[in-house]
């Protein structure tokens, strides 16, 4: 296997950067091109080959089953994409006006000079160790939550601090930047005539950003799709404070779940154990990598319609 | 008209809420890390016991994240080599020559790599791993191995690394196509007509303009890539000895996750001082890529 490992990954890489040394550089950088696409597309095999063994079993049982009993070998990942919907849905819904907020604030409220400061600032979210977010998730985030929907809703409402609400709450935080930086890249686009004509009308500021925001919104999709896929994918941080309930469907937001990848994680040092259990977790993946090419195809659909 | 104005103020208000909203967290995590990190490190032996020696069991009262310090800088900096190796000339590929169709669609191989979950491509190296490890060895056995050659384990480095360095190549291809196709026209015609070669002008006039922007983009890439949990769990997969690095090697990050999750105090609090060091070395790259640009 080495030889097929070697023949995929390693010499095109240095055949591909010899021709772009010494050749023609034309020809090596399409060579690159070629490396990167046969890299990606032995990454989706690899995955199906790893996941093909549970899919000739059950088919596509694994994915509607809620069942995880690895002693009777029998496993369902639905929980696990049931939990990625909606932590995802609850991070978006909370990450999407966060973003326009920041957007916003950073080019019409700051001063000029505080402007690259603040934004800064707010790379620097994206580009935090996420396991510190989930840190901060189990020892502040949670017990907060915790004690706000018990006041709120009656005390037991959420008898744990690890719940699926936790999780979204903390991807909220998360994602913000990643759709903040979209929408800011095409603020900043807005050409300037528009945005005097809109002056002109007599509109107040307000109304003038309510403008500029839908003249940009194939941005602002954009955003939102790029904070989605990233909301999907997050591990670590979400495995921290999801809870980790695997076996049976979540009964509402404030009750313990799990995501794909956060199954993965936790469940992958065991799975060596069991005969079927790694191809069951590399299908989660395999659906979780098609969930996400998805979403990318719809983010392209959707800006392109509105160019 | 004094609606509207209320309006406009109060929606205004509004946004800058939001926004305080979101960066808030940062603020309170960055605090929360720093203060009961430095409580944790001085409570735990100091800061050089904490940066050297192993860290505590659960019955231990000293301990710290030297082994996964180790790890951390080892793992990061092959990854950040390798990761830029091959996002830079792809980078070029997407950004000087994007008109052609495989040019695009490389563009949307890259684009599907930046959104793959990092825990799956975690699994993707730990896949090859395991497919060629057991060829691997029967050639790397006749060489002297040590701590870095060596007969490699199924967990290592060098699997870590080049985890690593996947989550890294789309941010640097990106990043780098970006700014070579921000070049402009004249600029691009001149450094053709000076240079010779293509190559020399592609790589050696116009690197002049981007590699500012290039290497900030590495810098923020090296600064993820030193944070990184999920690829890790499988590849590296976590030690908490100084051990030779074919073998399970340990990262502070994957330390942090460790920890935090154990029901011992004395580990709750190594887990907040190795959060303290990983911010620190994470905010250095950060501050270094600003101040470069």
């Amino acid at each position: 296997m080495l030889g097929f490992v070697l023949a995929v990954l390693v010499f095109p890489y240095l055949a591909a950067a010899f021709a772009l040394l010494f050749l023609k550089m034309r020809w090596g950088l399409r060579a690159f091109g070629v490396f990167a696409l046969v890299a990606v597309a032995l990454l989706i095999a690899m995955f199906l080959a790893y996941a093909y063994p549970i899919l000739e079993r059950e088919g596509l049982a694994v994915f509607t089953s809620a069942v995880w009993d690895p002693a009777r070998e029998e496993y369902g990942v639905l929980p696990a994409l049931v939990g990625t919907l909606v932590t995802s849905a609850v991070a978006i819904s909370l990450a999407f006006p966060m973003a326009v907020g920041v957007a916003v604030t950073i080019n019409e409220v700051l001063p000029p000079r505080l402007r690259p400061l603040f934004a800064s600032l707010v790379d620097l979210t994206a580009t935090m160790p996420t396991v510190l977010y989930g840190l901060w998730g189990i020892f502040a985030l949670g017990p907060l939550l915790q004690s706000a929907v018990n006041a709120v809703f009656g005390p037991g409402a959420m008898p744990s601090q690890y719940s699926l609400l936790t999780a979204g709450v903390l991807l909220a935080v998360m994602v913000t930047p990643y759709a903040a930086a979209v929408i800011r890249e095409g603020y900043a686009a807005v050409p300037r005539p528009v945005e005097e004509a809109v002056y002109s009308l007599g509109a107040t500021r307000l109304e003038t950003v309510l403008v500029k925001l839908r003249h940009i919104r194939n941005y602002v999709v954009g955003g939102i799709f790029l904070a989605l896929g990233r909301a999907m994918g997050e591990t670590v941080a979400v495995a921290m404070v999801v809870g980790g309930k695997l076996g049976s469907l979540p009964a509402g937001l404030f009750d313990g779940g799990i995501t794909i990848s956060s199954l993965i994680a936790l469940q992958f040092p065991n799975a060596a154990a069991y005969k079927y259990m790694t191809a069951a977790l590399f299908a989660g993946a395999l659906a979780l990598a098609v969930l996400g090419i998805a979403i990318n195809a719809a983010a392209l659909y959707l800006i392109r319609r509105w160019q | 008209m004094r609606l509207r104005r209320a309006l406009d103020k109060l929606g205004m208000a509004l946004f800058v809420a939001l926004a305080a909203l979101a960066v808030a967290p940062l603020f309170w995590l960055i605090v929360d890390v720093y203060v009961k990190g430095a409580a944790a490190i001085a409570k735990l032996g100091g800061l050089w016991t904490f940066l050297l020696c192993p860290p505590p069991t659960p019955f231990d009262k000293e301990g710290g994240v030297g082994p996964m310090l180790v790890g951390t800088l080892y793992m990061t900096a092959l990854g950040a080599l390798a990761g830029f190796a091959v996002g830079f000339p792809l980078g070029v590929y997407i950004g000087e020559m994007g008109r052609e169709r495989l040019a695009q669609v490389t563009r949307a191989g890259v684009n599907i790599l930046v959104e793959f979950p990092t825990v799956a491509v975690g699994l993707f190296v730990y896949a090859v791993m395991s497919l060629a490890v057991d060829d691997l060895n029967r050639y790397l056995s006749k060489l002297p191995g040590g701590w870095f050659l060596g007969p490699l384990e199924g967990f290592n480095a060098y699997a870590g690394a080049a985890a690593l360095a996947i989550v890294m190549i789309p941010y640097v291809a990106l990043a780098t196509a970006s700014a070579y196709a921000s070049v402009e026209r004249p600029l691009r015609e001149a450094a053709y007509g000076v240079g010779g070669r293509e190559f020399n002008a592609v790589f050696i006039v116009l690197r002049k303009v981007v590699s500012r922007a290039v290497l900030t983009a590495a810098l923020i890439g090296t600064a993820k890539a030193a944070g990184e949990t999920a690829p890790l769990l499988f590849t590296a997969f976590g030690n908490t000895y100084y051990g030779p690095f074919t073998g399970p090697t340990g990262a502070v990050s994957l330390w942090i996750w460790y920890a935090a999750q154990s029901p011992y105090e004395v580990q709750i609090l190594s887990a907040y001082g190795a959060a303290a060091v990983l911010l620190t070395i994470v905010l250095v790259i950060f501050i270094l890529a600003r101040v470069w640009r």
